[in-house]
C-alpha cells in the first residue's frame, strides 16, 4: 500500500491559539470594512434626506394651517423651531454632522423640541424589538419545523397542505394580516385590547402585571408578522431539505443503518445552512420596523418614528434612523459571515 | 483461490438446490430476484429471476451497461430498492441474516451495516460534510450499539493503517479536506468498521485516477483475503475485475446473461453479449480502432423485452427461437476438435450463459 501524500490533507486545527487569532484578525477586519460602509451610507442618507422637497418649518406651518390654526399663530408657533434648523450651507452641515457622527451624537430633533435623537431611537427600539423579533422567532421556528415536514412528507397530502399553506401565506402582505387580525380580535371577537402596547392603568416597570399586559398586547402584532412570514421560511426550508434529501451522503447513512434521529439530525444540520444567513440579516433588518404592524396596532416604534420623521422632515431623526438600521444590518452581516465559519467547516480554511 | 465449483449456482433452472462445496461457506445466496418498478405503463422489472453466490474468500466482478439493473441488484441486497421499486420475488440469504429481503423496521436498519458491507458509488460524497470523519463513525457504532468508544477507534485507526490512510488525520479531518482516493478509503472503512462479512462495492473505481484506481483494486484484493470476505465489485469496466475476480457475472437487461470463473468468461466468453463487452476494451498498445464498439444502445426500463432473450437486438447471431423463448443459463459446452475426425466437447467448470445459440439447453439442440 503506497503511503499517501498528505498535501491533499489540511488540517484545520493547528493549535488552539493560533486560530483564535485567525479569527480574531479577521473579524477585526470585517468590522474595520463594516465601519467605512456605516460612513458611507451616512454620507449618501444625509444628502438625500436633506434633497427631498420642503423643509421641516414649511411641513409644520402647512401641518398647522390645515388644522385650522390661523396664519399668524402658525408662523408664531414655527417660529420656535428656527433654532433647530441650521440655515448654513449644507456641505458645513455636513461637516459638522459627521464631526458629531464621530462622537457618536446624531444631533438633535427638529420636531420633538430638540431631544436628542440617540434618546429618541433608543426609546422606540423596544417597540419594535417586541413585536417583531418575537414575530421573527415564532415564524422562524414554525416555518422551519413545518417546512422540513413538507419537504420529507412532500408526496402526500400533508406536504401539499403544508407547502400551499406557505404560498398562499407568503402572498398576503403584512397590513392585510395586521387589519384582518385586529378587526377579528378587537372589534368582532373583542378578546384582545387594542391602540396601546400596554394596559395604560398599569405603571410601566419591572412588575408583574405590567409585563402581563405588555404579553398580553403583544400577541395579535406577532402573529400578524409571524404569520406574514412564516410562508416565506417554510418554502426556504423546504426546498433546502429537499435539496439535502437527494445528497448521497443521506443515502449512503440510510444504508449504513444509522439511527433515524441521527439521519434526522444530519439532514437537518445541512438544510439549515442556507438559511441561517437569511436569518441573521432579517434580525439585521429587523430594526427598520414594521411600519404596517406598529401603526395598525400602535407600537410606538421605529417605523412608526420614521414614517413621521419623514412626514415632517426631521432631517435629525431620519438620519438617525436610517443610519441605526444600516449599523443594524452590516453588524447583522459580520456577525452572519464570523458564525457562519463556526457551522460549516468548509469555509474555514477560506479564512 | 479459485475453486472452480459449481459454488455460482447451479446452471439448471433448478436453483433450489444449489451445490455448494464442502467447506467453503457461502457468503451471500441470492435466489429468483425480481426487482419490478411500477410505472404508469405498468409494473416493469428492473432485475429478473437473478440467482447469484457469493462464496466466502472470493470477489466476484459483476459487469454490465448502465441500465443493466447491477446497481439496482446492490441496492436489493440491502433491501433498500428506491420507490417506485420494490423486491417482488425471490430471497438474499447472507451469512447473519435469513432472508435480506423479509426484514423490514430496526431489524432492517440493524442488518444494515453489520451483515453487509457497501461501498457506495458515490463514495467521493458519501459522508455528512458538516462533521468529522472519526464522529460520523463512531454515529455508525453507537447506531449499531457498540458502546465501547474505545474500542471502535482502535479498529478504526487500524483499518485506516490498513487503507494506508494517517489514523489520526483522517479520523479528524471532514470530508472535503480528502482526495477522491482517500474517500474512496474512507468509504471502505465505514463498511469494514462493524465486521460485516459481505462486502459490496458498487463502481469503487470510478472518478478516481489511474493511481488511485490502482490502489483501491490493490486494498480491496488485500482486505478481501484478510478479512475472508464474500466480496462483490460491481462495474461496467470489464477490465477493472480482469484481474481481481474470482468469478465474472456480466448482467444485461435485468438479467443475468454469463457467469462462470473469471479466466473462462473471459477466455471463452459464451454469450454473444459477454463477446461484446470483452472486444470493446481499449488495448494498451496497438490500433485504438482495435477496440470494437458495441452496436445499439441498452435497453431502458420500458425497452426490456417482456419475452424472449433481452439481447436479441443488437445480436448478430440471433435466431427464431431468441423472439420467443427466454433463454435460461445453461452449462456452456467447448468443442475440442482433436483431428479432423475426432471431436468432443466438454463442460468447462461452472461458467453458463444464457444463449440459445451458444449454450443451448440440452434437449432443445440448434445447429449454428
Amino acid at each position: 500500500m503506497s503511503p499517501d501524500s498528505p498535501p491533499s490533507v489540511k488540517v484545520t486545527t493547528g493549535s488552539g491559539k493560533a486560530r483564535w487569532a485567525r479569527l480574531g484578525r479577521r473579524l477585526g477586519a470585517r468590522v474595520l470594512t463594516g465601519v467605512v460602509m456605516v460612513l458611507a451610507v451616512a454620507t449618501l442618507t444625509f444628502f438625500l434626506v436633506h434633497s427631498m422637497p420642503g423643509n421641516p418649518i414649511q411641513t409644520e406651518y402647512q401641518t398647522l394651517i390645515a388644522r385650522g390654526v390661523s396664519p399668524s399663530l402658525a408662523a408664531q408657533q414655527v417660529a420656535g423651531m428656527y433654532g433647530f434648523v441650521s440655515s448654513k450651507p449644507l456641505i458645513d452641515q455636513y461637516g459638522q454632522y459627521m464631526w458629531h457622527l464621530l462622537q457618536f451624537n446624531l444631533g438633535k430633533s427638529i420636531t420633538a423640541s430638540g431631544e436628542p435623537v440617540v434618546h429618541l431611537v433608543l426609546s422606540a427600539a423596544p417597540w419594535t424589538i417586541i413585536p417583531v423579533l418575537s414575530g421573527l422567532i415564532v415564524s422562524f421556528l414554525l416555518g422551519v419545523s413545518l417546512g422540513a415536514v413538507a419537504a420529507v412528507r412532500r408526496t402526500n397530502r400533508l406536504g401539499k397542505v403544508l407547502s400551499v399553506s406557505g404560498s398562499l401565506f407568503h402572498g398576503v402582505p403584512q397590513f392585510v394580516w395586521a387589519v384582518m387580525l385586529a378587526y377579528l380580535f378587537t372589534t368582532l371577537l373583542p378578546i384582545f385590547p387594542f391602540g396601546s402596547p400596554y394596559n395604560i392603568l398599569d405603571t410601566p416597570g419591572w412588575n408583574g402585571p405590567f409585563i402581563l399586559s405588555l404579553v398580553y398586547s403583544a400577541i395579535l402584532p406577532v402573529l400578524a408578522y409571524a404569520l406574514s412570514s412564516y410562508g416565506g421560511w417554510l418554502l426556504t426550508m423546504r426546498s433546502s431539505v429537499v435539496t439535502v434529501l437527494g445528497d448521497d451522503f443521506v443515502l449512503a447513512a440510510e444504508l449504513r443503518g444509522l439511527r433515524p434521529l441521527t439521519q434526522l439530525r444530519y439532514v437537518a444540520r445541512n438544510a439549515f445552512l442556507p438559511l441561517f444567513t437569511t436569518l441573521l440579516l432579517s434580525v439585521g433588518f429587523m430594526f427598520g420596523g414594521s411600519i404596517f404592524i406598529e401603526e395598525v396596532f400602535d407600537y410606538p416604534g421605529l417605523g412608526y418614528q420614521l414614517v413621521n420623521a419623514v412626514n415632517a422632515r426631521d432631517y435629525p431623526l431620519m438620519s438617525g434612523d436610517f443610519l441605526f438600521i444600516t449599523v443594524a444590518v452590516i453588524a447583522a452581516n459580520i456577525l452572519a459571515d464570523f458564525l457562519y465559519t463556526f457551522i460549516d467547516p468548509r469555509v474555514r480554511k477560506a479564512a | 483461490m479459485r475453486t472452480n465449483s459449481a459454488s455460482l449456482s447451479s446452471p439448471t433452472a433448478t436453483t433450489a438446490q444449489s451445490v455448494t462445496v464442502p467447506g467453503e461457506v457461502p457468503g451471500a445466496e441470492i435466489r429468483g430476484l425480481k426487482v419490478v418498478f411500477q410505472t404508469p405503463a405498468g409494473p416493469m422489472p428492473a432485475v429478473n429471476d437473478v440467482d447469484l453466490d457469493l462464496p466466502l474468500g472470493t470477489i466476484t466482478g459483476l459487469v454490465g451497461e448502465s441500465g443493466s439493473g447491477k446497481s439496482t441488484l446492490a441496492l436489493a441486497m440491502m433491501n433498500a430498492v428506491p420507490k417506485p421499486g420494490h423486491i417482488a420475488a425471490g430471497s438474499i440469504r447472507l451469512p447473519s441474516v435469513t432472508d435480506m429481503t423479509r426484514l423490514q423496521g430496526k431489524a432492517l436498519r440493524l442488518a444494515r451495516g453489520t451483515a453487509l458491507g457497501y461501498v457506495f458509488q458515490a463514495s467521493q460524497n458519501s459522508l455528512n460534510p458538516l462533521k468529522r470523519i472519526g464522529a460520523q463513525l463512531l454515529d455508525l457504532g453507537r447506531a449499531h450499539g457498540m458502546e465501547d468508544k474505545g474500542a471502535l477507534l482502535r479498529h478504526a485507526r487500524e483499518l485506516c493503517e490498513r487503507m494506508g490512510l494517517d489514523p489520526v488525520r483522517t479520523l479528524s479531518a471532514y470530508q472535503h479536506e480528502l482526495s477522491g482516493g482517500m474517500r474512496q478509503r474512507v468509504g471502505i472503512v465505514f463498511a469494514l468498521i462493524l465486521n460485516p462479512s459481505v462486502l459490496v462495492l458498487d463502481e469503487p473505481t470510478t472518478a478516481l485516477d489511474m493511481i488511485s484506481q490502482r490502489t483501491v483494486l490493490d486494498i480491496i484484493r488485500y482486505v478481501q483475503r484478510e478479512r475472508h470476505l464474500a466480496t462483490l465489485i460491481i462495474t461496467h469496466d470489464i477490465a477493472i475485475v480482469a484481474d481481481l475476480a474470482d468469478y465474472l457475472v456480466v448482467m444485461y437487461g435485468g438479467r443475468v446473461v454469463e457467469k462462470g470463473p473469471t479466466r473462462h468468461v473471459l477466455q471463452r466468453a459464451a454469450h454473444p453479449y459477454t463477446e461484446g463487452l470483452i472486444a470493446a476494451i481499449p488495448r494498451i498498445s496497438g490500433d485504438i480502432d482495435r477496440a470494437q464498439p458495441l452496436p445499439g444502445r441498452p435497453p431502458d426500463l420500458l425497452s426490456i423485452p417482456r419475452q424472449g432473450c433481452v439481447f436479441r437486438e443488437r445480436c448478430a447471431f440471433a435466431i427464431d427461437q431468441c423472439s420467443v423463448q427466454t433463454p435460461g443459463l445453461m452449462p456452456v459446452r467447448v468443442t475440442r476438435r482433436h483431428d479432423a475426425l475426432e471431436e468432443d466437447s466438454a463442460l468447462l467448470d461452472g461458467q453458463v450463459a444464457a444463449c440459445h445459440v451458444r449454450a443451448p439447453a440440452p434437449s432443445a439442440k440448434v445447429s449454428t
